[in-house]
């Protein structure tokens, strides 16, 4: 008995040292950019440059996710709470953008765009090649897949017999879909919505390859990153980076604190389990 | 007397468990209670009952219509789970007056009839806590009230006693012999519990391996038969009751 507690604590102490150099690493990192960016942060902010593509990203991350969530849950529900013919096929194909490279998901889309397709989109006034709707569409592409995934797990972790209460006490589908499954997954939803944002502000391969990098006209501040290295201006980059590093704060904060807001009391808040 | 349920050659296949050949009729205002070891089929019978699954031969019937062709929030059907499937994000007052609120009735009158159901069921207290930090007790009569506050034709019920402590258990059986005589539906609840199926119910049916094999009225539940396996599980359990005493 003595010795299982042993190799009980020998286990614990190995997960915290492991956790500790994952920290320090993921520190070192931080405060890599934030040290080098912050001296040019003031600077950036008055160049109009940065300003241009800080407006460029919050405006196409913004609605980027907003397309994402529009398709996302509809397409997570139909794949949890629906049956229909080759369905795991269906679910196979929309999941598969997750494992491709975001510079091959972004040559297709050129490619696409390009054809004769792309070029009738472009004669309604549709375009996409070099335009800040490439970048969108770059970013939803790439995303959507994840919020489909997230969302999916959400639906798949509340209780279908809650949904199958709801609806023995009169709820229609919709009305259960509202009043059950998406209360049940609302932290999970928020946190997918504000990832997700955070995600396309980042987003580089695709976006680059389909609408290029061109200085203030498809210059999100990864593309600004990205071109003020290739000129050698170190200083703008480490500052683009900055600010993208304190949105990415800012929103994995709002995260924690929304899931920390709507947790629920429990009779077992106050336990710990040994 | 008219039967509230019918079930005829009903079999259903989940994974490796089989239902096999139920046929089974259950009449208006009786209780009836599915009597089985754990993992006899009582919850997958009771869920066919509810129309939970689409997929399965032979028919079941609730006053003469099948239950898959009569959409779920018109089965007219209550509800409780073992576990009481009360919604988390609710205090017991909107879990109550969720149905009611479903039906678009007036606020004061769900006012009204949650502080009746409340008051039948003792739970005025807890109106405005959420589900989380109630006893077994407190859960079982809210999701009890949240079932009967719609009059429903039936109320189904999955081991609600289980989860409940002996002197509980005693108030909760004389508590839903009063409802049933107040509201007059229908009820069939699963039990694994022999003494009570008998206090509780009109007739008992016993589930063994998936199969109903026997229906008896509740004062005959221990009559020898020519089945071994009920005379084995009833000798079983009521020497097993008989050892605990």
């Amino acid at each position: 008995m003595k010795e299982r507690t042993h190799l009980f604590n020998l286990f614990e102490i190995i997960s915290i040292i492991t956790a500790a150099v994952v920290v320090v690493f993921t520190s070192v990192l931080i405060l890599t950019i934030i040290v080098r960016g912050f001296p040019y942060l003031q600077e950036a902010f008055l160049s109009k440059e940065i300003q241009f593509s800080i407006k460029l990203s919050l405006y196409t991350a913004s609605i980027a996710t907003f397309i994402c969530m529009f398709l996302g849950v509809p397409t997570a529900y139909a794949l949890t709470r629906t049956s229909f013919p080759l369905k795991k096929l269906c679910q196979i194909i929309i999941e598969l953008p997750l494992s491709m490279p975001y510079l091959v998901l972004g040559l297709s889309l050129l490619l696409i765009f390009s054809s004769d397709l792309g070029k009738a989109l472009k004669e309604l006034g549709f375009r996409v090649v070099f335009d800040k709707n490439g970048i969108i569409l770059a970013q939803t592409v790439v995303n959507l897949p994840y919020v489909i995934r997230f969302i999916r797990t959400a639906f798949q972790e509340v209780d279908e017999r809650l949904e199958f209460i709801s609806g023995s006490l009169g709820a229609s589908k919709w009305k259960r879909f509202t009043t059950i499954t998406v209360p049940l997954s609302k932290n999970a939803i928020i946190a997918t919505i504000i990832l997700t944002w955070s995600r396309c502000l980042g987003e580089f391969g695709a976006t680059l390859m389909l609408v290029g990098a061109t200085r203030m006209k498809t210059e999100t501040l990864t593309t600004s990153i990205y071109l003020n290295l290739a000129t050698g201006d170190n200083g703008a980059a480490m500052a683009s980076a900055t600010i993208i590093l304190i949105i990415s704060f800012a929103s994995l904060f709002i995260t924690n604190w929304l899931g920390r807001k709507n947790s629920k009391e429990s009779r077992m808040k106050d336990v710990t389990l040994r | 007397m008219n039967a509230m349920v019918e079930i005829k050659d009903f079999s259903i296949q989940l994974g490796s468990f089989k239902l096999k050949n139920i046929n089974l009729n259950i009449f208006d205002n009786e209780i009836f209670a599915v009597l089985g070891k754990t993992g006899s089929g009582k919850t997958v019978l009771l869920e066919s009952i509810a129309g939970f699954y689409r997929r399965f031969s032979g028919n079941v019937t609730i006053q003469g219509k099948s239950v898959i062709e009569i959409p779920l929030e018109k089965r007219k059907i209550g509800f409780v789970y073992q576990d009481f499937g009360l919604f988390p994000h609710m205090t017991v007052y909107d879990n109550i007056c969720y149905g009611l609120k479903i039906q678009k009735m007036d606020k004061e009158k769900r006012k009204k009839k949650v502080a009746e159901m409340a008051e039948i069921l003792s739970i005025e207290h807890i109106l405005k806590q959420y589900p989380g930090t109630l006893s077994g007790g407190e859960r079982q009569r809210t999701a009890l009230a949240r079932a009967l506050v719609l009059n429903p034709k039936m109320l189904l019920m999955d081991e609600p006693f289980s989860a409940l402590d002996p002197a509980t258990k005693q108030s909760m059986y004389e508590q839903i012999k009063e409802i049933h005589k107040i509201f007059g539906c229908t009820i069939l609840f699963v039990t694994h519990d022999f003494n009570e199926a008998q206090i509780m119910a009109d007739r008992i049916g016993i589930m063994v391996n998936g199969e109903l094999r026997g229906i008896r009225k509740s004062i005959d539940l221990f009559k020898k038969c020519q089945d071994e396996d009920i005379n084995n599980f009833l000798c079983g359990n009521s020497r097993g009751e008989k050892d605990a005493i």
